[in-house]
């Protein structure tokens, strides 16, 4: 009623003598229902009004002519109308209709883990990733927390749903890694080599995931890097382990970053006992330098490159003879280069355009001579989107790849050599179709060519996911997935086919102000597999591609950021059954990598009255199955399980100074992986042994971040929070 | 703030001639600015949004309209009592009137004060997940408002209001600001307004800050 006075007084206000036209109905939403606060108005004039609580709406009008009436509300398409004045419109029913992003709409759930920060609704934050206690800044650390992926303590990669390591692959800004390990001796883990600071955007999908992506049979992490840098900064990071140093100039719409970064394990290891033996402990040395630049009105360009050598000298223990020990000794170039640019081109193309090259080599002495591998990878992909319709979208993209890989063994008097080089082309098409709001399907379609197999594959992707209400949702998603076989086997053989996976899965999610469910089934059939003859491992007749298996399982996934205040938690549980007869496999059994049951437990705490962030993690996995040739069957023997517990604590001392303390496996659980056996029988007739067991019992970090930058408030909190 | 807008108001409707072209914008402004006085509840806001959205539709070459609105819109979004995700929608159609008032005027100092208003808004819907992030957009934008014109009020209250907040959050004393918000208090009258339609709001703002002075 006081909105239905004031705005007939402020109509009444007009000085004009003029004929007078009144407007009068009712705004209802696609509901129905009433919508108040909406903006009533003449197209060009200054009359209008303002919805009441009950939908209705009156004003009054001196203007004459031909006029289109217009009622706008955020969140609504606006709506028109063509009227004449003077005039009476009375009773005038306008139904808004919700304006249509797809922001808002559903999402494509299923297999897969979203950490953007651009969304709204995201389960993971970038910074989640980098904060976890126990991952020391590793990546691949923080993501063996989430479900779908077992923690292999004595390799440290990524194995996904009853997957080997090699079948996840890793994208940054949408081009390849092609060595996103850092090298490392047999049954010793290792780490990602990347700084997760880097990214602000991660996508960790687990399977069924989109026909962009290839040539990986279980997972694809797709990482990517943070935008135009917003102030000028010098970065210093002291650690109990090394050093870290980066710099940050930025100009209008740009800006440059370069880093050094010194690793050198020997101090720590001369103070903490270690299981292992280090006649040098790893070093490592790296630089890398990152440009951004805004190009026009909506582009982006990036370029990263990154240099390291690194090195080690560990001395194992030989099951082929007891009393002696090999000296494994190693080091590593690594180049890693990478461009990408990405733009809007009008209101419905977009473009996405990206280059990497990979060079590294590894140097391995070994008393018997020297192994060097080295491997230069370039992978080129370019995507265009263009939106069809509202709601409609398409993508199509190319793809070019080589990769030239050699190894290479001398002894004094020898030398022995293979190399192998591939030209691989793919091209995938794909359609994102959303019904509505509530559905939406992704239909795509890839194709991959290898040069030297001479042979193409076509492979299908579908995904479809529906909202059953405003806080849940179903996603299912089926794929076909090719990879393909390994460098070291493509050596010897170019008659391989690729080996194939395919995925099906059903997901459920449920999101609650901030608490999060999902629970997600997945259906995996493997074939194709790479299996060893009896023939030489150097001959082509030493493979061929009659392997095959199966993975199938749950993964639950609980997050709450709401019941402890200031307490931020998450759970996750794993359960998968994999079997597979392939490589040198007598018959079908599930690999020593695969464990039944993963389980998780994340917790964070803010302690502001300190301003203390603490962290703690607590993992466990089943025993994982491994060969013991003494005993009987294939496979036959488990390692106990895997436990630990993981604490980290940062302390905010100034704005611009953290102190960062770590500890991995606290309790100090007894981490075994198996044993390593002797290639032949001792005279006893037993194969020997040594116990596989990770480098020590505890890891433990200590570090000091400084930022200094114009701007004084400026810190790392936000990275380690 | 609301004594002055119902003054404003008073006049513009009282005086039947002003020498200019964009008479009838400034007298609409007047007008409409006299909204302020009794506008209180999140309907009433919105009300008055719309109002200087209509002139922002008419009159395609001026900020004003559009930085009223987006100013009320800010507002609301503070006094309605709804979920998270009403008051990000709301802010949705204020972070469109900072584009399109940065596209008009790039080099305008109250803009980039009422951007970082905005970026204030956005940070209290979620502190805990934005909290960082967002107070240091709201610094930058204080930054680019003050270096245009380091006069400027609004900028100067909401340093001093988020200097007050680091503070509590580090856990320094928010009481060393004070001597500034007095000194920006007492000095408050003798900045002038380009014109009465420019932006007034801010002091009622630093007296409460004054407040937790005491």
């Amino acid at each position: 009623m006081k909105r239905f006075i004031i705005c007939l007084l402020f109509s009444l206000l007009q000085l004009s003598l003029s004929a007078q036209s009144t407007l009068s109905g009712i705004i209802l939403d696609e509901k129905g229902e009433a919508l108040p606060g909406a903006n009533i108005y003449l197209d060009g004039t200054y009359d209008g009004c303002t919805s009441g609580l009950d939908g209705t709406f009156t004003f009054s009008s001196q203007e004459s002519g031909d006029l289109v009436l217009k009622v706008d509300f955020i969140g609504y398409k606006s709506f028109s109308q063509n009227i004449s004045l003077p005039g009476e419109i009375s009773d005038l029913k306008v139904q808004l209709e919700e304006a249509f992003t797809e922001l808002k709409a559903v999402a494509i759930t299923a297999g897969a883990f979203e950490a953007s920060d651009a969304k709204k609704a995201v389960i993971l934050t970038s910074l989640d990733m980098v904060t976890t206690a126990g991952t020391a800044g590793d990546v691949y650390g923080a993501l063996q927390t989430l479900p779908g992926t077992a923690t292999v303590g004595e390799s440290g990669q990524l194995f996904v749903r009853g997957g080997n390591a090699n079948e996840s692959q890793t994208f940054i800004d949408g081009s390849l890694v092609h060595q996103p390990y850092q090298s490392t001796a047999p049954a010793t883990p290792t780490r990602g080599r990347y700084n997760p600071f880097m990214f602000n955007g991660t996508v960790f999908s687990t399977g069924g995931y989109s026909a962009e992506y290839g040539n990986a049979l279980s997972a694809v992490l797709l990482l990517d890097t943070k935008g135009v840098p917003a102030e000028d900064q010098l970065d210093i990071g002291i650690l109990s382990v090394g050093g870290d140093l980066a710099g940050t100039k930025t100009w209008k719409d740009g800006g440059i970053t370069a880093n050094v970064n010194y690793t050198n394990l020997g101090p720590y290891m001369s103070l903490v006992p270690q299981n292992f033996t280090w006649n040098q402990a790893p070093e490592a040395l790296g630089s890398s330098l990152s440009i951004r630049q805004k190009t026009g009105k909506s582009g982006l360009f990036k370029l990263y490159g990154n240099f390291s050598r690194s090195g080690f000298n560990l001395e194992q223990e030989d099951p082929n003879a007891a009393l002696e020990r090999n000296t494994y000794d190693l080091s590593n170039d690594n180049l890693y280069l990478n461009a990408s640019w990405k733009s809007l081109l009008n209101a419905n193309w977009s473009v996405k355009t990206g280059v990497s090259f990979s060079m590294g080599t590894d140097e391995v002495g070994l008393a018997e001579g020297n192994f060097t591998s080295g491997l230069k990878g370039l992978h080129s992909k370019s995507v265009l989107t263009r939106q069809l319709t509202e709601k409609i979208k398409i993508r199509a993209g190319g793809e070019y790849q080589r990769r030239e890989y050699e190894e290479i063994f001398s002894t004094e008097n020898e030398e022995f050599a293979n190399r192998y080089s591939d030209n691989l082309l793919a091209g995938f098409m794909e359609a994102d179709i959303f019904a509505s709001k509530k559905f939406v399907t992704r239909l795509g379609t890839r194709m991959d060519y290898s040069g030297r197999s001479n042979q193409a594959q076509f492979s299908p992707r579908l995904s479809t996911a529906y909202k059953l209400s405003e806080k849940s949702q179903l996603s299912l998603a089926y794929g076909w997935f090719y990879q393909n076989p390994t460098d070291n086997f493509q050596l010897y053989t170019d008659q391989l086919n690729p080996e194939r996976a395919d995925h099906l899965m059903l997901n459920y999610q449920m999101t609650d102000q901030r608490r999060t469910l999902r629970a997600e089934a997945y259906y995996k059939n493997y074939r194709d597999l790479v299996k060893f003859t009896d023939q030489p491992f150097y001959l082509p007749e030493g493979y061929t591609n009659q392997g095959e298996g199966y993975a199938y399982g749950v993964d639950f996934f609980f997050r709450d950021k709401k019941t402890i205040k200031n307490g931020d938690y998450w759970v996750s549980y794993s359960f998968v059954e994999s079997q597979r007869n392939s490589r040198d496999f007598p018959e079908m059994a599930t690999p020593s990598y695969v464990s039944r049951h993963n389980f998780s437990f994340v917790y964070k705490h803010w302690f502001g009255g300190i301003r203390s962030m603490a962290g703690m993690t607590f993992q466990y996995g089943s025993p994982r199955n491994f060969n013991d040739p003494n005993q009987d069957g294939f496979n036959s023997s488990t390692m106990p399980a895997y436990k630990t517990l993981d604490l980290n604590w940062s302390f905010l001392y100034r704005e611009n100074i953290i102190f960062h303390a770590a500890v991995s496996n606290v309790p100090g659980f007894k981490q075994e992986f198996g044993r390593r056996f002797a290639s032949q029988p001792g005279p006893d007739g037993n194969f020997q042994s040594v116990a596989v067991r990770p480098p020590a019992k505890r890891f433990i970090v200590l570090a000091c971040f400084i930022t200094l930058s114009p701007n004084k408030d400026k810190n790392q909190l936000k990275t380690i929070q | 703030m609301k004594k002055i807008h119902i003054l404003i108001a008073l006049l513009f409707i009282s005086i039947t001639a002003i020498a200019g072209g964009n008479e009838k914008f400034q007298q609409k402004m007047g007008e409409t600015l006299g909204g302020y006085a009794t506008a209180q509840s999140p309907e009433d806001f919105q009300q008055l949004a719309n109002k200087f959205a209509r002139i922002a539709s008419v009159e395609k070459k001026e900020w004003l309209p559009l930085y009223y609105q987006a100013h009320c819109l800010i507002i609301k979004s503070f006094v309605i009592k709804g979920e998270p995700a009403q008051r990000d929608e709301i802010l949705d159609q204020v972070e469109k009137n900072v584009e399109a008032m940065l596209e008009l005027a790039p080099e305008e100092s109250e803009v980039f004060a009422l951007q970082a208003f905005y970026y204030t808004a956005r940070l209290t819907v979620d502190p805990q997940s934005r909290g960082m992030e967002y107070s240091m957009l709201s610094n930058q934008a204080i930054g680019k408002s003050l270096g245009i014109n380091p006069q400027n009020l609004r900028a100067r209250y909401m340093k001093i209001s988020n200097d007050m907040g680091a503070a509590r959050f580090f856990g320094k004393n928010p009481a060393d600001y004070c001597p500034d918000a007095k000194a920006l208090y007492d000095s408050w009258d003798e900045v002038k307004s380009p014109s009465p339609i420019h932006p007034q709001w801010g002091k009622d703002q630093v007296a409460e800050l004054l407040n937790s002075c005491k």
